[in-house]
């Protein structure tokens, strides 16, 4: 078996080029071509890319030399493409120090399929439906401190919160309550070593990338700290770490603790900043658009009442919530490309991109083309309604990606910001403030600039989950289904 | 006439949502095999087919009349 860093990606490209010239950006320096855009402002310079020449544009990055292809047909290309074709490992080389050599994107190609499919039994849709009671839980937890009345930086906030939620859903609540103050600013140093930079050369002496390095040690050694300590006691956890420490590869093996903690590391990179953005753009959308606003709202009392459980099945109930998280992954979603390199020549639309070329698909880009959503740049959920439904055309709509890599946690993604608005929306009603609303592109995935505050006030009496726990700390009787979850008739429909 | 189910295998990735709506029809294992248990399913099940088909997180699930 071939592994992914000698398969010769890196190659001299002698031959004479084949198929018609592939457009190229212009304004490409010597040397370095479009480096510093890319570094600084990738998202424009791929856009210029679009505008300039159309679904398919070749620009270089210092000796990188990139194809962006955009549109649906040329992303299908792109995503139904075989590993051995395009290959997503080379390309996501600067999570290396982050997930671990040998997982993952580093691993061999059959070791990467059965690692992934590690992670999926915890992403089917037999698991989904207990999450959504999870992730209630932890946002009534969340705002039990808020008060009446307030002002609070959106990202921030999600950040905290979508950290608790997928580690409580994913991880299991060991770990969940086990995570200290350390935990998340070690994690923090992790995630601040994915940039751009990073892309290049992820092994340069810079202090960032120091901090990673220093943070993924001290990580390995907390989760295996949780590892032994079971190993020790005997203790099972009903938790994605148990799956992995349970779980083997076809060949017998079990996963050692540097892979487990890789694995753990994948899952939650995966699901938390992603989540953590959307939920705050889509916050911060909805705070601009009142009329938008009131809408969600009455939909999410209609559903639920007061203080109505959220079931997975009434998430179906829920459609002008479901248009705007659509919306809000479209206009923003958290991964602005995706990158393969090719592995043979690959032939698309008569165009022959040679061996070795860096592919990147941009959903950011196709998502603002006009001939495949109405009126690109306006947030307007109705588009994925009846009659419209412009997300129903395959490889539009690419939030999560597309093909056998398509982002796994799609469904619980969407859950999970569902969750979160359909208890948010109940409990307080959000303004905006005079912050500004702009996109930071720093970092991996794409939020908004801080601050980015909203204002809050409290409406109802109380807060579900404050009454529940205050209901049985007095009982002393931690039953199943408090008073607040009794009392409530209103389920799924209206 | 009747339904027939076609499954882009290269799109699925074993999800398991159309076992849910359709287990007549679908069945996914944890390793995320599906395996269509029935490829021409009868018109009583149209409606779970096109859950299946609406809430399938890839799109991998298509339905069409065959006469």
């Amino acid at each position: 078996m071939q592994t992914v860093s000698s398969a010769g990606v890196t190659e001299p490209r002698a031959s004479r080029p084949r198929g018609r010239p592939i457009p190229r950006l212009s304004g490409g320096l010597p040397l370095v071509g479009h480096l510093i855009p890319f570094v600084r402002t990738a998202v424009q310079l791929l856009e210029r890319a679009r505008a300039e020449c159309g679904d398919v544009a070749a620009f270089d990055v210092g000796p990188k030399r990139m194809v962006l292809l955009t549109g649906t047909e040329a992303s299908e290309a792109f995503y139904r493409a075989s590993d051995d074709v395009l290959n997503p490992s080379e390309a996501y080389k600067m999570m290396t120090p982050v997930f671990g050599k040998d997982v993952v994107y580093d691993a061999p190609m059959d070791k990467m399929a059965e690692q992934f499919g590690m992670l999926l039994p915890c992403l089917q849709d037999r698991r989904m439906r207990s999450y959504s009671e999870v992730i209630t839980s932890e946002v009534a937890r969340s705002i039990t401190g808020f008060g009446d009345d307030g002002v609070l930086d959106m990202y921030e906030y999600t950040k905290v919160l979508t950290n608790y939620t997928s580690s409580a859903c994913l991880l299991g609540k060991e770990f969940r309550e086990d995570m200290t103050e350390e935990f998340a600013r070690v994690y923090g140093d992790l995630e601040r070593g994915i940039t751009p930079l990073a892309y290049l050369n992820a092994h340069l002496p810079i202090p960032a990338f120091r901090k990673r390095d220093k943070a993924r040690v001290r990580l390995v050694e907390m989760i295996s700290g949780m590892i032994v300590d079971r190993r020790r006691t005997g203790r099972v956890g009903e938790d994605f770490l148990q799956i992995l420490m349970d779980t083997r590869y076809k060949s017998g093996e079990p996963l050692s603790e540097h892979e487990i903690t890789g694995l753990l590391l994948a899952a939650m990179f995966a699901g938390h900043h992603t989540s953590a953005v959307t939920a705050a753009w889509m916050m911060l959308e909805l705070v601009r658009k009142p009329e938008l606003y009131a809408r969600a709202r009455s939909e999410v009392f209609r559903a639920y009442g007061e203080d109505g459980p959220v079931t997975y099945q009434s998430f179906r109930e829920l459609p002008v919530v479901e248009g705007c998280v659509k919306e809000t992954l479209r206009l923003h979603p958290p991964l602005f490309m995706l990158l393969r390199v090719a592995m043979k020549d690959f032939e698309y639309d008569g165009y022959v991109i040679p061996k070795g070329t860096n592919l990147i698909v941009s959903p950011t880009v196709t998502h603002r083309i006009g001939s495949l959503f109405k009126n690109p740049d306006d947030f307007d959920p109705e588009r994925y309604g009846p009659g419209r439904e412009e997300d129903k055309r395959r490889f539009a709509f690419q939030a999560f990606g597309g093909g056998a890599h398509k982002c796994l946690g799609n469904a619980f993604a969407l859950l999970q910001i569902k969750s979160i608005f359909a208890l948010l929306l109940r409990r307080f009603d959000f303004t905006a403030t005079s912050d500004p609303l702009e996109p930071d592109f720093h970092g991996v995935v794409i939020g908004p600039k801080q601050p980015c505050r909203v204002r809050y006030r409290r409406i109802g009496p109380a807060e579900a989950g404050e009454l529940t726990v205050k209901a049985r700390a007095e009982q002393g009787a931690p039953k199943t289904g408090g008073a607040s979850v009794a009392q409530c008739p209103m389920t799924g429909k209206a | 006439m009747g339904l027939r189910v076609i499954v882009d295998r290269q799109l699925c990735q074993g999800h398991g949502v159309c076992m849910s709506e359709a287990p007549e029809v679908f069945e996914v294992g944890r390793d995320g095999k599906l395996k269509l248990l029935n490829e021409r399913p009868p018109e009583a099940l149209r409606e779970q087919l096109d859950e299946a088909v609406k809430y399938c997180p890839t799109g991998a699930l298509s339905i069409v009349e065959e006469r």
